[in-house]
């Protein structure tokens, strides 16, 4: 975690350095006749999702993405677009269930290369999350519920922080593909659907934020570390205009860990909870 | 005895010390005239002084209460004045029986002494009591002996009787035993007495004891006379007996004596009379109505005679006495008979055990040699060794001297001695002759003591030589049956080894042909080396070495046989059953793996590598103990702190290390 927080404050630094400021032109909310497309952009995510068992019922949930977006200039990986750094303390309740309630900084790099605005502003959040696994057949599915308070700024300066709420429902599935369950030297296909709606004075009309539709291929290397790739379509309303449709084509790189910190004593027993 | 019994009354005398008393003549001269004259007074009072003893003794068996007086005389017991010992014990007569006895008589200066009674009860009781006259009546019944008579300075004197009755309930039933003996200071006169079981005997004596006139067994039932000794002088003419309806006459020194001596009418006179007697198949005089009185009446007396012996000096014993001829031998011939004793002993020894041996019982009926050998033995020991026993039993008894030595050998051997060559029926019913080592050296045609020696030596000779032969072929008989016995052990355990690696090897993965393949191929190397060996005691060895060899492979087999089952127990068993939180499931998660992988790829494929490579008879115990102890080792471990152990075992590839590191060292120590 330690090379992670570095590279984080690293990177913080040097986007900050070469702060060019920039202004967003401010478009008319007028809604179209139809809904318009946008051209769908592409991205590249590299996630990390850490979740490091600290006690019998909790863990720390510990995620850092990095999210590159394609310019003109730069294209198919692009240029960093979001530094994402998600907390949370999680509740085991059990092995299905779980609850998670902890914070976001989001660092925004500006992307706009004709911006004059600033180059990069934070975003917080506060999020909790409630997610339900179920095992059917040899697959498992799950239903994640995640709500976000979220403040967000623009790049201009001394732009005002905006508070939305995000409602998330997202539905996954994880079909091992080489063996008949989900265990270690495992491939697995995880298609999922999640669909992120928004609310907030600032949200006239665009409720409906983003949809999400991926298909993942994952393989579990060990029980505590999982590889999985994937790619995203989205698209939603943009908030400036809810006859506006953005679009995107993400490719998403995942790694999940989750080392135990306890002693070994205490990890014993294992995780039986409901014993 | 009684020196011991009495010593606390003892009184010691001490001398002045020696070396004091060589300083000077005189001095040394003057407390030697003190210590005498003190000496001599306490010698006096001891003299008179009588002590009364009143408690239990021992004498002999018998152990009873005791009253008597008696002095000490230089630190001597001396028996003096009244003695009686006796024993009843009415609890014991009423539980079940009692042996009583009462010995009661007079000792003078330590001599059995005037009127002696001894009496010897044996008696049960029906317990029925009656009061009479202020005492306690018992009936009983049983038998009583009784002896009474006078004895001078221990010596029988005037009339002896001894009787044994039957007492029923208390009153005379029966008189099993009576002898009346007319004694003059030890010595048996005029006439005596003997009934014995429903026989009276009767005979008489000298003044001097001699047996003399005619000795006369009468049976009560029967008029006639049963048998009837004829003596003059002490020398046995003739017995007249009547055995079955019929009547015999046994002639034995029907001449004057010449050379004669004097010895003792007992066993040994039988002995010598059953040589002397013309006509040997006619009667056993062992069976003489008269001489079993006789017998009866010394045995009574020898007990009596035990007794006072124990007690103090005695001569009781009634010496009947006959006179017979003496045949003086010389001292040549006295070591010669010494020396046939030792052969017979050796004779004796090596016949009984080949007769009683089980194994040359069966030998002699497969091998016709040791069938005809097994004959021979027979013969030999009833043609020389029973024989010599015989006469033997003469000089032993001291009476060789005075039997006839031709007589002697022709009671031995009454068909005629053997000769140095003899038949034998074989096998096969034919004819069979013996002749023993150095036979035509021997010649023991001759009458006499040298040829009862030659005969010993010869037998023992010929014994020997036989005993070595019949050896051999047991020896090696049993070797056989050993080897048998043992080949077939070693089969069993081979065929078991080789079912147990086709069947075990079914089963199994390709990997661990190669070591069953080895298993197979060392015992049957093993097995060629065995059966091209010499019979011989190692061959035993190695045949022995092998069944355990055999079993021990049979053992790795079925523990190389279960290495899969284990392996797959181990990598069950380091298994820790996680959590995960991404696919929110269970999943195992192996644990230790260190020690797994240690165990897993170096430690098994080692043992396999040396099973393969190395196996042997020396070594496949250690392997089976490894095998085992780790599969042991690598479950406890699970459950063990380790993780000292598995820091060490950071890219360990060496298996010695391995086996060090997981403690198995102990258990191979043979570990090179």
């Amino acid at each position: 975690m330690k090379v992670y927080c570095k590279n984080i404050v690293w990177l913080s630094v040097a986007f900050l350095s070469c702060f060019l400021s920039t202004i967003l032109a401010q478009e008319a909310e007028v809604l179209p006749e139809e809904s318009e497309f946008k051209d769908p952009s592409t991205r590249v995510w590299f996630n990390t999702y850490g979740n490091i068992r600290i006690s019998k019922r909790l863990f720390w949930d510990a995620q850092t993405h990095f999210r590159f977006e394609e310019t003109e200039d730069t294209p198919f990986i692009g240029q960093i677009g979001q530094i994402y750094n998600r907390h949370a303390i999680g509740y085991i309740y059990s092995k299905k269930v779980n609850f998670s309630l902890g914070g976001v900084v989001r660092i925004n790099f500006n992307t706009d290369e004709n911006s004059t605005a600033r180059n990069v502003v934070p975003e917080w959040r506060i999020w909790h999350q409630y997610q339900f696994a179920q095992p059917l057949y040899s697959a498992m599915i799950y239903h994640r519920i995640r709500i976000e308070h979220r403040w967000t700024q623009g790049f201009e300066e001394n732009s005002e922080y905006i508070f939305r709420n995000r409602w998330r429902y997202m539905f996954r599935a994880k079909v091992p593909l080489t063996n008949h369950k989900l265990v270690p030297k495992t491939l697995y296909v995880s298609p999922e659907a999640e669909l992120i709606m928004q609310s907030g004075k600032e949200v006239v009309g665009s409720v409906m934020e983003d949809l999400r539709l991926t298909t993942t291929l994952g393989y579990i290397v060990t029980p505590r570390l999982t590889l999985a790739a994937g790619l995203m379509y989205s698209q939603g309303q943009t908030i400036e205009n809810a006859g506006i449709f953005k679009q995107g084509w993400t490719m998403r790189f995942h790694v999940y860990f989750s080392p135990d910190i306890r002693k070994v004593k205490n990890k014993l027993p294992a995780i039986h909870l409901d014993d | 005895m009684t020196d011991n019994m009495f010593k606390g009354f003892s009184v010691p005398i001490y001398f002045t010390d020696k070396r004091k008393m060589s300083n000077t003549l005189t001095k040394n001269l003057l407390v030697r005239r003190i210590a005498i004259l003190v000496f001599t007074s306490f010698s006096m009072i001891a003299h008179c002084q009588v002590i009364s003893y009143m408690d239990s003794l021992n004498v002999g068996k018998y152990k009873g209460m005791a009253d008597f007086q008696y002095k000490v005389v230089e630190n001597d017991t001396i028996l003096d004045g009244p003695f009686q010992l006796q024993r009843s014990n009415l609890g014991a007569l009423l539980s079940k029986s009692d042996y009583s006895f009462l010995f009661k008589g007079v000792f003078k200066e330590n001599y059995p002494n005037g009127y002696w009674k001894f009496q010897f009860g044996e008696f049960q009781s029906d317990s029925i009591t009656q009061v009479l006259d202020y005492q306690y009546i018992l009936n009983i019944t049983g038998t009583q002996e009784e002896a009474e008579g006078i004895l001078d300075n221990g010596k029988p004197d005037g009339i002896w009787t001894i009787t044994k009755n039957r007492i029923k309930d208390s009153e005379l039933d029966e008189v099993l035993f009576k002898s009346t003996i007319d004694f003059e200071n030890g010595v048996p006169q005029k006439s005596f007495r003997i009934e014995n079981e429903g026989t009276i005997l009767v005979g008489r004596f000298l003044r001097n004891g001699l047996a003399h006139d005619e000795w006369t067994l009468y049976s009560e039932d029967d008029i006639d006379v049963v048998e009837r000794w004829y003596f003059k002088d002490g020398r046995l003419e003739k017995i007249e007996l009547n055995a079955d309806g019929e009547n015999k006459e046994i002639n034995l020194y029907q001449s004057r004596i010449l050379d004669g001596r004097i010895i003792t009418l007992d066993d040994n006179y039988l002995k010598i009379l059953s040589v002397i007697q013309q006509s040997v198949d006619t009667f056993d005089l062992s069976q003489s109505p008269i001489n079993k009185s006789l017998a009866a009446n010394a045995g009574y007396y020898g007990k009596i005679d035990g007794i006072l012996s124990e007690l103090g000096e005695s001569a009781f014993y009634p010496e009947f006495k006959v006179k017979v001829p003496y045949h003086p031998i010389d001292s040549l011939e006295s070591a010669q008979m010494d020396s046939v004793k030792t052969l017979y002993q050796k004779s004796k020894l090596i016949s009984e055990s080949l007769l009683n041996d089980t194994q040359l019982t069966i030998l002699k009926m497969a091998d016709e040699d040791a069938h005809f050998l097994h004959s021979v033995v027979v013969a030999i020991s009833e043609n020389f060794v029973h024989p010599l026993g015989d006469v033997l039993s003469y000089h032993e008894s001291n009476i060789l001297q005075y039997v006839p030595i031709n007589e002697l050998i022709e009671h031995a051997w009454p068909n005629g001695k053997p000769s140095t060559e003899f038949v034998v029926i074989g096998q096969k019913n034919e004819n069979k002759i013996f002749k023993g080592p150095q036979a035509s050296d021997f010649d023991f045609t001759q009458n006499n003591i040298a040829s009862i020696y030659k005969m010993a030596h010869y037998a023992t000779l010929s014994l020997d030589s036989i005993q070595q032969v019949l050896n051999d072929k047991l020896t090696k008989d049993k070797r056989q049956q050993e080897f048998i016995a043992l080949e077939e052990r070693i089969i069993a355990q081979v065929n078991q080894l080789n079912n147990d690696l086709d069947s075990l090897s079914d089963k199994l993965p390709l990997k661990y042909m190669k070591s069953f393949e080895k298993i197979k191929s060392t015992a049957d190397q093993n097995l060629t080396r065995y059966s091209k060996m010499e019979e011989t005691k190692a061959k035993t060895k190695f045949g022995r070495h092998l069944v355990r060899c055999f079993e021990s492979m049979d053992i790795l087999t079925k523990a190389l046989a279960q290495q899969p089952d284990r392996m797959q127990v181990i990598k069950e068993k380091y298994q820790d059953a996680i959590w995960n939180p991404f696919m929110a499931n269970i999943m195992n998660e192996e644990v230790k793996k260190r020690i797994t992988s240690a165990y897993q790829r170096v430690l098994i494929p080692h043992l396999l590598d040396r099973v393969e490579t190395e196996l042997d008879c020396d070594n496949v115990d250690e392997l089976v103990g490894l095998l085992n102890n780790t599969h042991q080792r690598m479950l406890e471990m699970r459950d063990e702190d380790t993780s000292r152990l598995e820091r060490k075992l950071k890219r360990e590839q060496d298996p010695l290390v391995i086996i060090q590191l997981f403690n198995l060292e102990s258990i191979g120590k043979t570990e090179k």
